[in-house]
């Protein structure tokens, strides 16, 4: 009986566009599945391996940052992978001609042009893997205080903080979740800089596939924005059932859906890839821009939410009887990755992130200018002005991201 | 003494619908009044205070029994160093649940009772000859589980377990058991000491209703001990609820085998008492989480919340107590329903905790999954 479900099922689904006003109407046929299937003649066209292995990539990293025995020459190895590198616990990983830094602020919209900031962006990356080891390694066994890096209890767990409180394993993966995962779907495979490039939409409307592939180009494009999200979920064309798959984007889409004024948000971000993925195969081009504007209000809608919610987290941690530092040196970690990744989310049809990098930068140089030792002397009125200015930039209330 | 009026019941009228005037009336008989202040200087001075004083007198016989133990170690004085152990143990499920205050700032609870302790990591350590107890990382390797580990995790008998502190080790034992003694020591002493200074009155004048009122906030670390780790930590994780595979190896004071049971039931029954306003070691009541629903005259189907609560506090024990030790429940049943059944009683009391006392005292509740990262 579990065959059923295996069956393609598919709804029609008819959009009638009304937005000409010369009566100019069109009814527009695309076979929607019920699941991110999408298959030629018999053959599976949906294919994101790339993806997949830079989030097992990230994975690995991200354990490595908490094994004080790891070297900054082998983090920065692992982040910079080259082809046969035994840098991985998983031999597959290191067989790969993928790595993680090369598709960091690399996406064709925001950085083709813009190297500069590319380089700077990856600067910080290169610097928080080499300040994991140099500034916490060596104190992993000493209590954190003002000025001094070292650990400090966050309920049950320990966390490791430099001098100023911040964790930097957390603004690496945090950062991550903005500077390559979501910049390269909204700004690369999302852009019809990358979905339309060549010939591939006359590839596409005369089903023109890739050499040796049953994809056309891009579909293909489209798919490698999806495995960004879903790559290492365990049913990846239905995802939703273990968000958390990965420690980047898919855990906080996530988060985000288990509090209940976003509940939902998880299914419009994978209905809108589904329904532009069929548009794409019927050649819909119009409504696979939409469902692209869809996936970028959303995605950045969680980067933005996140940011507001560990920065009120942190200013109600601090404001108690007995201020928790541990766990609001946490929050306030996992918030810095995230509002550095504001200035990778993007406006719907528009050019412009939420933030710019300008932004962002001074965002950042506020949390932590309130007294000589960073986090030890924020205000409490720095961390909820911050979460204020970016929740007025959003569709999203200050209430609702905060809890 | 009516200064304080809480739980009070407005019936506005607002009568705006032609004019610019607006009146409220107050109906006088849904007031309600109840102390806060007296029930704060009941739980300071009759329940939490002396409770503590007594867990600092347990420590003080463990470290005697325990000085005995190292200077001969025979059975006898095993034995006897375990009964100490054990009745600490026991006294620290009645200060376990007070983490506010003095507790809260050095976080007293994780670090005298994380379970299960990582012996791989007190082996380790006690060779290198070199750790500091005080870090955050190490409270795995301390506290009543550290020592339930060397007491009765070492050998299959006594024989075997007295071997231990006889072989070319003993003096690393004998020194790591040292440092995880003086930790508790340290850690308790000073937790007295600053209730007994400053906190009491702290806690006590701290009398408002607000969310950061001594009720409101002990009202929630209580029922966080309650749902967490009495419920969850001593039940719940090792019987799978929440994963789905049981693990047997989290019961506390695995090693000891047997009192898992008891030291929930003590716990348990710290929480009834404190719900009850039970003094401390004397057979009399103050005011309470009960007199103060009385005095809201909380009903829930036509019952008094306080009765229904008290009596599902007696259904858990019961059920509880029917049951084998923690550890053979587990081990020796698939599944093991019993305790399963037991468990659905203890966790019963939650809601009616969380959501119907807290709701007629207009206390809200402060705490969430913690994001698990």
């Amino acid at each position: 009986m579990n065959k059923l479900l295996f069956l393609p099922l598919f709804l029609v689904v008819l959009f009638v566009s009304c937005d000409n006003n010369d009566g100019d109407d069109t009814t527009i046929q695309i076979s929607n599945p019920a699941s991110y299937t999408f298959e030629r003649n018999g053959n599976n066209t949906v294919n994101f391996n790339g993806q997949t292995t830079r989030l097992q990539m990230g994975n690995e990293i991200v354990k490595a940052l908490l094994t004080p025995t790891t070297s900054a020459e082998q983090l920065n190895a692992m982040y910079g992978h080259i082809q046969g590198a035994s840098n991985f616990q998983d031999a597959n990983l290191n067989a790969s001609d993928k790595n993680m830094r090369s598709k960091t602020a690399a996406s064709v919209d925001f950085f083709s042009a813009n190297t500069s900031n590319q380089a700077l962006i990856r600067a910080d990356f290169d610097a928080w893997l080499s300040a994991q080891v140099v500034e916490i390694f060596p104190n992993w066994q000493v209590r954190a205080t003002p000025g001094v890096a070292g650990q400090i209890p966050d309920g049950s767990a320990t966390r490791y903080i430099n001098s100023k409180g911040l964790e930097f394993d957390q603004l690496w993966t945090k950062g991550l979740i903005g500077a390559l995962v979501t910049d390269q779907i909204l700004n690369n495979y999302l852009s019809t800089a990358v979905l339309d490039e060549g010939s591939n939409r006359a590839d596409n409307d005369a089903d023109i596939t890739v050499d040796g592939n049953s994809y056309t180009n891009m579909e293909h494009k489209w798919d490698e924005a999806y495995g960004y999200v879903y790559g290492l979920n365990a049913n990846a064309a239905n995802p939703n059932a273990d968000l958390g798959a990965d420690d980047f984007l898919n855990k906080y889409i996530g988060r985000v859906e288990g509090d209940d004024d976003f509940k939902g948000i998880a299914d419009e971000i994978f209905q809108a890839f589904k329904l532009g993925r069929a548009a794409i195969v019927a050649k819909e081009y119009e409504v696979r821009d939409e469902q692209a504007a869809i996936i970028k209000l959303k995605i950045s809608e969680i980067i933005g939410i996140r940011s507001v919610y560990y920065l009120q987290q942190a200013k109600n941690l601090l404001g108690q009887e007995v201020p928790d530092f541990g766990a609001a040196f946490h929050d306030i970690s996992e918030g810095y990755g995230f509002i550095y990744s504001l200035q990778f989310t993007r406006k719907p049809n528009s050019n412009e992130p939420y933030f710019s990098k300008a932004e962002v930068d001074a965002l950042l140089v506020d949390l932590m200018n309130d007294g000589p030792n960073g986090l030890w002397d924020v205000n409490l009125s720095t961390l909820e002005n911050m979460a204020t200015a970016i929740a007025a930039r959003f569709e999203f209330s200050l209430e609702e991201a905060s809890e | 003494m009516k200064k304080y009026i809480f739980g009070v019941v407005f019936i506005a009228l607002i009568w705006a619908c032609t004019s610019e005037n607006e009146e409220v009336a107050v109906d006088p008989d849904t007031t309600v009044s109840f102390e806060r202040a007296a029930m704060l200087s009941n739980w300071a001075d009759n329940i939490i205070i002396p409770s503590y004083d007594a867990f600092a007198v347990e420590i003080t016989a463990l470290n005697t029994a325990y000085t005995s133990f190292k200077s001969d170690a025979t059975i006898t004085n095993l034995q006897n160093f375990r009964k100490s152990w054990l009745s600490a143990y026991k006294m620290w499920q009645r200060v376990s649940m007070f983490e506010i205050g003095p507790a809260e700032s050095v976080g007293l609870r994780l670090n005298m009772n994380i379970y299960p302790t990582d012996t791989q990591k007190i082996d380790g350590l006690m060779t290198s000859g070199t750790y500091d107890l005080t870090l955050s990382s190490n409270r795995n390797v301390k506290g009543f589980p550290a020592l339930d580990y060397f007491i009765n995790g070492l050998g299959v008998d006594d024989d075997a377990i007295i071997a231990k502190f006889k072989d070319e080790n003993k003096q690393a034992r004998f020194g790591y058991i040292d440092a995880v003694l003086a930790n508790m020591t340290t850690l308790t002493d000073n937790v007295v000491a600053a209730w007994k200074s400053s906190y009491r009155n702290v806690f006590v004048s701290n009398n408002g209703a607000s969310a950061t009122a001594s009720v409101d906030r002990f009202v929630n670390d209580y029922i966080f001990y309650y749902e967490k780790f009495l419920r969850a930590g001593k039940m719940g994780i090792p019987l799978g609820v929440f994963t789905g595979t049981p693990i047997p190896k989290n019961v506390e004071a695995y090693y000891e085998g047997q009192i898992s049971n008891e030291l929930f039931l003590e716990g348990l029954d710290a929480t009834q008492d404190f719900f009850n306003g039970k003094y401390f070691g004397v057979d009399q009541t103050g005011e309470s989480l009960a007199t103060y629903l009385d005095a809201l005259n909380s009903v829930k189907n036509g019952e008094d919340l306080n009765k229904i609560i008290n009596a599902q506090f007696n259904a858990a024990r019961t059920a509880v107590s029917a049951l084998g030790s923690f550890r053979s429940e587990i081990e020796n049943n698939t599944p093991p329903s019993a305790m399963f059944l037991a468990y659905d009683e203890v966790q019963k009391i939650v809601p009616l905790l969380k959501v119907d006392m807290v709701s007629a005292m207009s206390i809200s509740i402060d705490f969430v999954d913690a994001d698990g990262d």
